[in-house]
């Protein structure tokens, strides 16, 4: 590494990010069964999208049935199998391969300087898991879809129909992707940073994606555990959870949310890193906090898994074990309060540019707090009592889920769409789309929290006519935000057609993927470059030595010194 | 050249020179070794998942173990064939020490001859399981809890002696061919571990199922 600048140190792995691959020629072999994991990431895109508006419609259906306190449209063992898949699908073939397998491929190896991850033909093999996952998944309705809800509770698993195997083995396998895409990722941000980029360099939505891999390839092996055990059970009468012969479905529910209280971290960590990237890049101004949000993201990540149990307050367990679960998730709010307060400093007295991905940055700290907190209520033992199972917790979850992953996901794609693709999307649509859908949004889960401390159910076809004013207004919304997500895939269509070119950088960010053209070429970085200080530093030069400006580049480093202003 | 993560590529820019391929050998190695130990790991997870419910439904489900099925005491397993199989596994961990070790000083010979004896081992513990299976007098797999979670952890422990052998018999059939050197032996390294990780949590398993 002889581009490498005297003081910058420089670790043993260099011959590696040296090397460059011949870029292949065929199509199949660029678009189809590529190695490259900016392709990948924007396969995982693709996919992760038709499964969004497949688990969407669900979603409506759901709502549309809530329209009659009779049940509007649909028989209630169909609405049962309704709400079970939307549940897994958004969660397991939506949320997780989205925020990991999509941002984390595209974006994470070009912000550590990086040509490729680590086991390229891994990621191959990780990607095309999830597409023929979801397939079976959804192919489970053809032969009568599980009818469990998400967390697919034994005995009523046990008792459910034929497709609920199918849903074991969707899960499973989406499961053993997402293991491979957290050991990829780990070994990849270990081992193949750019020169000088030390750990406290890294930008932090890698930090976000390193915190993450944990999660995902040691709860999501606990998760496979217990799919394959209730597989067998229903397939081979093998007893792990049929209380009559011995088994205890209370071991499912110690299984599954081993890994499905983590998974909600996979879940919003990657997201806390989008928000990270996006605030200091509007602000025009440094991270505020970097260390702490960076840290805080691990301390999120290990406390996870200690927190499980919560969601079994009236499943019957030793009292004396309620007590420190009620702390420790407790105690995961101040890390997540330290970054929050991180981000508000950031954007105090910021000069900050309103682009759709600020907005939706700053929608996200306002929901996102929002859900934060009826998850700290719900952490409280006797609230929890009054709480489980109730439309309170419903509106909980899609507050974080929605407000806070999906939210910092539309922050993501509108951020880094002039990067994929290298067009400007059209920026007056893009914020009527994120005013329409937080409006929406709010105004379809908010009532839902009043519904649920009166006491409405979750997961019940029909529901006493006193809630239905409220379940009307809800569902309603929901049309309304339906109508922005369409009005999203034509902003991003229309961005095809008539999107300005957008350069190598139009929002003047600082992190190494904006320092090569748009879309990246092949192989990223012709050199690598040399990295000197964390990415947040506007105002200051570019900390980086050795950038070589990549071919359709016009510029390699669009942001110029004296006057730090986006270029768009 | 040897298998490895980066090294298709015939066009790199720079450091073309001769040790450019045995640097890349020695960069992805590591990054193989962690990936390889990380996925461990991950293995650990899913027996320890198992090793949990076998727990979990032994002391809050049944306090009298082995459980009563249908007014019938059902048996402890036999305790001693199971050492003397264990014996089998564990002998076979050392002599892949000595193979590995052997390869390491480049002597082929005794490297073939422990490679063999390893497989053989491995062969004659995964036998010795299926008698013990055919004799066991616990109800079967299906049968009750303590069948569910003795067969499902020790049957799943089998499939990874199983897949081990078959791991070092290609192994071999690499060594034979020449596919590794004296300084490049990423994939006997892993065999190894491997071979060593199914050791360990066959010690895990003998005292949870033989000697509690």
């Amino acid at each position: 590494m002889a581009t490498v600048a005297p003081g910058v140190p420089t670790g043993p792995y260099h011959a590696v990010l040296d090397h460059i691959h011949p870029e292949p020629t065929s199509f199949i072999r660029k678009y189809i069964f590529s190695i490259d994991a900016k392709v990948i990431g924007i396969q995982y895109m693709i996919t992760g999208a038709i499964f969004f508006v497949i688990a969407g419609m669900l979603a409506e259906i759901i709502r549309t049935q809530l329209l009659s306190p009779h049940g509007a449209i649909i028989s209630a063992a169909t609405y049962n199998s309704v709400y079970s898949m939307h549940g897994s699908a958004m969660v397991w073939f939506v949320v997780i391969p989205l925020l990991t397998g999509a941002f984390g491929n595209f974006v994470m190896p070009m912000q550590i300087g990086a040509r490729d991850v680590a086991f390229p033909w891994l990621n191959l093999v990780a990607f095309w898991i999830f597409p023929v996952a979801g397939v079976i998944l959804f192919s489970s309705f053809l032969i009568g879809a599980p009818d469990a809800g998400w967390t697919e509770y034994p005995p009523i698993s046990l008792q459910g129909p034929p497709g609920t195997n199918l849903w074991c083995v969707a899960v499973f396998l989406i499961g053993i992707s997402s293991t491979m895409t957290g050991i990829n990722f780990l070994v990849t941000m270990y081992k193949m940073r750019a020169p000088g980029m030390t750990f406290t360099r890294m930008p932090l939505f890698v930090w976000a994606q390193f915190a993450t891999t944990p999660l995902l390839f040691i709860a999501t092996t606990a998760l496979g555990a217990a799919l394959a055990a209730l597989f067998i059970e229903r397939v081979f009468g093998v007893p792990f959870y049929d209380p009559k012969r011995g088994g205890s479905p209370v071991l499912w529910q110690h299984m599954f949310w081993f890994y499905s209280h983590p998974a909600v971290y996979i879940m919003i960590i990657p997201g806390f890193g989008i928000i990270s990237e996006v605030l200091p890049t509007f602000a025009r101004k440094p991270i505020f906090g970097y260390k702490m949000i960076a840290f805080s993201s691990v301390a999120i990540s290990l406390l996870s898994f200690s927190v499980w149990a919560h969601h079994m307050f009236t499943s019957g367990m030793v009292p004396w074990l309620q007590l420190p679960f009620m702390i420790i998730t407790m105690v995961i709010a101040i890390p997540t309060g330290v970054k929050i307060f991180s981000w508000m400093a950031t954007l105090w007295g910021g000069s900050i540019n309103w682009k759709t991905p600020a907005l939706y940055a700053a929608g996200f700290l306002i929901t996102f707090t929002y859900g934060g907190l009826t998850g700290f209520f719900l952490a409280a033992v006797p609230l929890d009592y009054h709480e489980h199972g109730t439309y309170f917790v419903v509106a909980h979850f899609h507050y974080v889920l929605y407000g806070g992953s999906i939210m910092s996901m539309f922050a993501g794609i509108y951020y880094w769409w002039p990067k994929m693709t290298g067009r400007m999307y059209n920026e007056k649509l893009g914020q009527l789309q994120f005013w329409v859908t937080f409006i929406a949004f709010n105004a379809t889960f908010t009532p839902m929290h009043w519904l649920g401390l009166l006491g409405m159910p979750r997961r019940v076809a029909t529901y006493d006519p006193q809630f239905q004013f409220w379940n009307q207004f809800a569902t309603y919304s929901s049309y309304v935000m339906a109508l922005a997500t369409v009005l999203f895939f034509y902003i991003l269509f229309d961005s095809f057609r008539n999107g300005k070119k957008a350069g190598p950088n139009p929002w003047g960010a600082r992190t190494l993927e904006w320092m090569v053209s748009s879309p990246p070429p092949y192989y990223n970085f012709k050199k690598i470059p040399a990295v000197l200080a964390a990415p947040y530093d506007f105002g200051n030069p570019l900390p980086y030595l050795g950038l070589d400006a990549a071919p359709g580049a016009t510029e390699a480093t669009p942001t110029s010194v004296s006057h730090p202003v986006p270029t768009y | 050249m040897a298998v490895s993560v980066a090294s298709h590529g015939h066009d790199a820019p720079h450091d073309d020179h001769g040790g450019h391929d045995d640097i890349i050998y020695n960069e992805t190695r590591d990054m193989r070794l962690m990936g390889f130990v990380l996925f461990l790991v991950s293995d650990v997870v899913l027996f320890s998942s198992y090793i949990f419910a076998y727990i979990y439904l032994r002391n809050s489900i049944q306090p009298n173990w082995p459980p009563i099925v249908n007014g019938h005491q059902l048996p402890r397993l036999d305790t001693a064939f199971a050492a003397f199989n264990s014996v089998v596994l564990f002998g076979s961990g050392v002599t892949m020490h000595y193979a590995l070790e052997n390869w390491k000083h480049a002597n082929k010979g005794r490297f073939n001859l422990f490679m063999f004896f390893t497989i053989l081992l491995g062969l004659g513990f995964l036998g010795g399981q299926a008698y013990e299976y055919a004799h066991a007098q616990i109800g079967g797999w299906s049968g009750n809890i303590f069948g569910a979670s003795f067969f499902t952890l020790t049957g799943m422990h089998g499939g990874h002696v199983a897949v081990g052998v078959g791991f070092l018999i290609a192994l071999w059939i690499q060594a034979q061919r020449g596919v590794y050197t004296q300084s490049k032996f990423f994939g006997l390294t892993a065999g190894t571990l491997y071979w060593h990780f199914v050791d360990v949590i066959w010690v895990v398993l003998f005292f949870l199922f033989y000697l509690w």
